[in-house]
């Protein structure tokens, strides 16, 4: 009887024991999705300012890409008749839409940018150029179109309604083990749109739609680097389900090539 | 008791709590690695490259295919009527192009049951029920002279967020099935990596033989929710068309496409867009399109061979060349050693060593000694295929390094005092002939059992072993060896995997006779399944093989013999059909332009074994 009061109180003090110390840990560890805390180190318990996006990005998504246009190839590197929309499954009203496609109204109306647009702008042939903006703000700039998206690490209270929208930027951090570095993605989410179009013949998005990217940079063995660009857009008004994607980038070791130009309807 | 419960419930969960609050990871320690589990049941996105999912595609839709000369001139020359060819109805995918497949695939692990240390991924696709092994602890590739299959040779490990792919010892398949081939010295690249339920899939093929630039390509699975029903693909290849000969492989020839500007007049696109190339995957291309005139006239550039010299093949040599014998288990009874020159096949069993070819001759000694490990018994039996020094050259020291105890005590022993002490070296009565007048080898090194009929057979170390003589092949004295219960054949110079076939028309080889072998070869063969494994073929020079090679180097010779053929019926002279350039499709793969057997010789070979056939072999 008292082996087993014994044996009871101690898996009750282990239970203890464990329980707390787990609790400490994730009381330290930094929420799902989100950038650890950085700081401190062994016996640093003071007040620690956030560690930026910046400080733990998990690769490094700087530099001149250069889109490899291998994907939706007739799709991209021309601009497709009207009503080919194949491959994108449209509603009814998205249809009507893309079937009314008129690029010389839009160029009439100054809306020769619509497929320059967030949701289809890394999908356009050119190049891009990531640079870190601040801190929390990664910029990133297009030569197709002349376009600038700024991927915000925290929330931001712009207004959007223009061609990139309001872009929120998140480390999506993988599990890894003990000694390994974090991995993962960069996760971003693009809503408040202006309408635009996700081909350029006229396929439509609306301003509810919202996009969602994952971007991955892969190192190949002979020293190429890429950046995968896999993309969900979402939108009930025109989509009779999401649309999916992916796209890649190459590493360029320069801004050779980089051709900023004007948005062009068709 | 009750305490006893408590326990038994208690550590478990203190364990697995405490294990999940530090984020269980034994990497390091256990040699388990840490990675993205991907294991579950996917099929692909549909939407992305509407219209090119595997099997599909137009004719001349090679957009944003960096393909080199080789590569282009390969697909124009393509048409779909070579599918009904028998050995194409059951072709299997090769990575990556496999994952663009319309139906279901499926990763899973494979674990030691005791250590739980991660051995391999699987991967297994629906269509062509094709099976890749990801190998996950750290083992090397095979050889060069190894078989290839449809999934290769793969080795993984965790990068990140990804789980990284290497793969070698891919077939010759496809990039795109409208004719884009990948070729067999291809090797891929590839990355998974999983966001929720969807797995980024991103590839990137460098091959020498067909591409410009390396193929990077990015796309998308999506996991199933429940479990697909559908995981089959049965095929089985039969006659489609009663009475098509056997030396029929359709293809078109260079700039008389019938099908040239269908999808570029359907769809409004820039048939210099369509026929794919490095350029047109970069965004400078955009520029090109506001110049249609300028377009037409560089794809009309690009329809037949630029003038030139015949380039030289980028494929790897399969031969080691280290000075060392390196011993092939085939299947069944049979090795091949690889190192001296040609390929040797080597039988084993309860009674003496059957040997076919005996290599260069360079590395005997090493040859025997590789020999004797294999068996104890002596070296009995050797048959020469063909003449070449390649493949004789060793006959006097492994001849003298045998004995054949069939011979001791026969009747043979009152006619000759040897009879018996060294091996008995087979072949086909020309074969002896153009050794002996070539005096290399000296009387030792000569075959001094000859037959003259089709077929000559033995049953030998549990098996029947058969030498079917192939007349006008390479010469007029090649045969071909089955060793039927282990199914390895041994093809000679008839097959190798290294060059165009050195076809001997002053010793009586021709085209027509080459093609005739190789489909000889085809009709002693059988694929274990869609394409793979079954017969094993053992070439003269290169990697170990099947059916496959041996029908694509069919189809290759036969597109190679109709277009001199033509040249020849307009007249065309000997020099007129090496300009040409009638191998340019294949050139990087076989071609050489150093050595005895160039390119240009081999075309003289065909254009002069087509114009004055040999006479039917003696």
């Amino acid at each position: 009887m008292s082996y087993k009061l014994t044996l009871t109180r101690r898996i009750l003090l282990l239970t203890a024991v464990v329980i707390f110390g787990m609790t400490s840990a994730l009381a330290q560890a930094p929420p799902a999705g989100a950038p650890p805390a950085g700081g401190g180190g062994r016996g640093g318990r003071g007040p620690q300012a956030p560690r930026t996006a910046k400080a733990v990005a998990l690769f490094d998504p700087t530099g001149y890409w250069n889109a490899v246009v291998t994907e939706d190839w007739r799709y991209r590197m021309v601009t497709p008749m009207k009503g080919d929309y194949g491959g994108i499954q449209l509603n009814p009203e998205g249809r009507k839409i893309a079937d009314a496609w008129d690029p010389a109204k839009d160029e009439a109306a100054g809306e020769q940018c619509k497929s320059y647009g967030a949701a289809n702008i890394m999908r356009m042939p050119g190049r891009i150029h990531i640079t870190w903006q601040d801190d929390q703000t990664l910029k990133l700039d297009a030569d197709a179109g002349s376009q600038t998206r700024m991927l915000n690490f925290e929330a931001s209270q712009a207004p959007g309604g223009d061609w990139q929208g309001v872009s929120r930027a998140t480390w999506e951090l993988v599990p890894a083990g003990r000694g390994v570095a974090p991995v993962g993605s960069l996760r971003i989410v693009t809503t408040k749109m202006k309408p635009g179009y996700l081909r350029r013949n006229g396929v439509p998005y609306s301003a509810s739609a919202i996009l969602t990217e994952y971007f991955d940079r892969i190192n190949e063995p002979n020293g190429d680097s890429y950046l995968v660009v896999t993309t969900t857009v979402e939108d009930p008004t025109y989509l009779g389900q999401p649309y999916l994607t992916a796209s890649h980038f190459k590493k360029q070791s320069n801004a050779a090539g980089w051709n900023p130009s004007s948005c062009a309807a068709k | 008791m009750k305490v006893k419960h408590i326990s038994v419930l208690l550590i478990p969960a203190l364990m697995s709590v405490a294990a999940f609050g530090q984020g269980l990871d034994f990497s390091g320690r256990s040699g388990l690695p840490a990675g993205i589990d991907i294991s579950g049941a996917y099929y692909p996105l549909p939407g992305q490259d509407s219209g090119l999912i595997t099997a599909s595609g137009s004719l001349v839709e090679y957009g944003g295919i960096p393909m080199n000369e080789a590569g282009r001139l390969y697909a124009l020359a393509w048409s779909a009527a070579r599918i009904q060819g028998r050995q194409h109805q059951c072709m299997g995918y090769v990575v990556p192009y496999t994952y663009n497949a319309p139906g279901n695939f499926r990763f899973w692990e494979e674990r030691d049951p005791y250590t739980q240390r991660l051995l391999s991924i699987q991967s297994y696709w629906q269509i062509s029920e094709g099976l890749r092994t990801i190998w996950m602890d750290d083992r090397p590739h095979p050889p060069a002279f190894a078989q290839h299959t449809w999934a290769g040779f793969s080795t993984g490990k965790y990068e990140g967020n990804m789980l990284s792919v290497y793969t070698t010892h891919l077939k010759r398949g496809w990039i795109r099935a409208n004719g884009i081939p990948q070729s067999d010295e291809a090797t891929v690249s590839d990355h998974f990596i999983r966001h929720g339920d969807r797995i980024t899939y991103f590839s990137v093929v460098n091959d020498p033989v067909y591409l410009a630039e390396p193929f990077s390509r990015a796309y998308t699975m999506l996991r199933n929710v429940k479990e697909p029903d559908g995981w089959l693909y049965a095929c089985d290849d039969g006659e489609q068309i009663l009475g098509r000969p056997e030396d029929l492989v359709e293809s078109y020839d260079w700039g008389k496409h019938p099908f040239l500007r269908e999808f570029a007049d359907k769809h409004q696109l820039p048939l210099l867009g369509l026929l794919g190339g490095p350029e047109t995957t970069h965004p400078e291309f955009v520029a090109k399109l506001k110049d249609p005139a300028a377009m037409e006239t560089e794809a009309k550039a690009l329809l037949a061979p630029a003038p030139g010299a015949p380039h030289a093949s980028r494929a790897v040599d399969p031969n080691p060349r280290d000075g060392e014998i390196h011993v092939l288990p085939v299947q069944g009874n049979v090795y091949m050693l690889v190192g001296d020159g040609g390929n040797i096949a080597v039988q084993v069993g309860e009674q003496g060593v059957f040997v076919v070819n005996t290599g260069a001759g360079q590395l005997s000694d090493k040859v025997i000694a590789a020999i004797g490990k294999l068996s104890k018994n002596p070296i009995q039996f050797i048959a020469n295929t063909n003449p070449s020094p390649e493949l004789t050259g060793g006959n006097v020291k492994l001849r003298a390094a045998g004995m054949d105890p069939s011979l001791m005590g026969s009747f043979f022993s009152g006619q000759f005092a040897d009879a018996g002490k060294t091996a008995t070296v087979i072949s086909h009565l020309n074969t002896q002939i153009h050794l002996t007048d070539a005096k290399v080898l000296g009387a030792d090194g000569i075959p001094s059992d000859t037959f003259v009929h089709d077929r000559r057979r033995k049953f030998h170390n549990g098996e029947a072993v058969e030498m079917f003589y192939q007349p006008n092949a390479v010469t007029d004295g090649d045969s071909i060896v089955h060793f039927r219960r282990s199914d390895v054949l041994v093809t000679g110079d008839i097959f190798n995997t290294t060059s165009y076939p050195a076809i001997d028309v002053k010793n009586g080889g021709s085209i027509q006779g080459e093609i005739d072998a190789l489909n000889y070869i085809l009709n002693r063969t059988i694929y274990e399944h869609d394409e793979e494994g079954g017969t094993l073929i053992i070439p003269a020079h290169g990697r170990l093989c099947d059916e496959w090679e041996v029908a694509e180097y069919r189809d290759m010779l036969v597109i190679i013999r109709d277009r001199v053929q033509k040249l020849i019926k307009n007249g065309a002279t000997e020099q007129q059909v090496k300009t040409a350039r009638v191998t340019a499709d294949y050139d990087e793969r076989f071609g050489s332009n150093s050595g005895a057997w160039t390119t240009d010789v081999f075309v003289a070979a065909v254009y002069n074994s087509l114009k004055n056939p040999p006479k039917p072999a003696q």
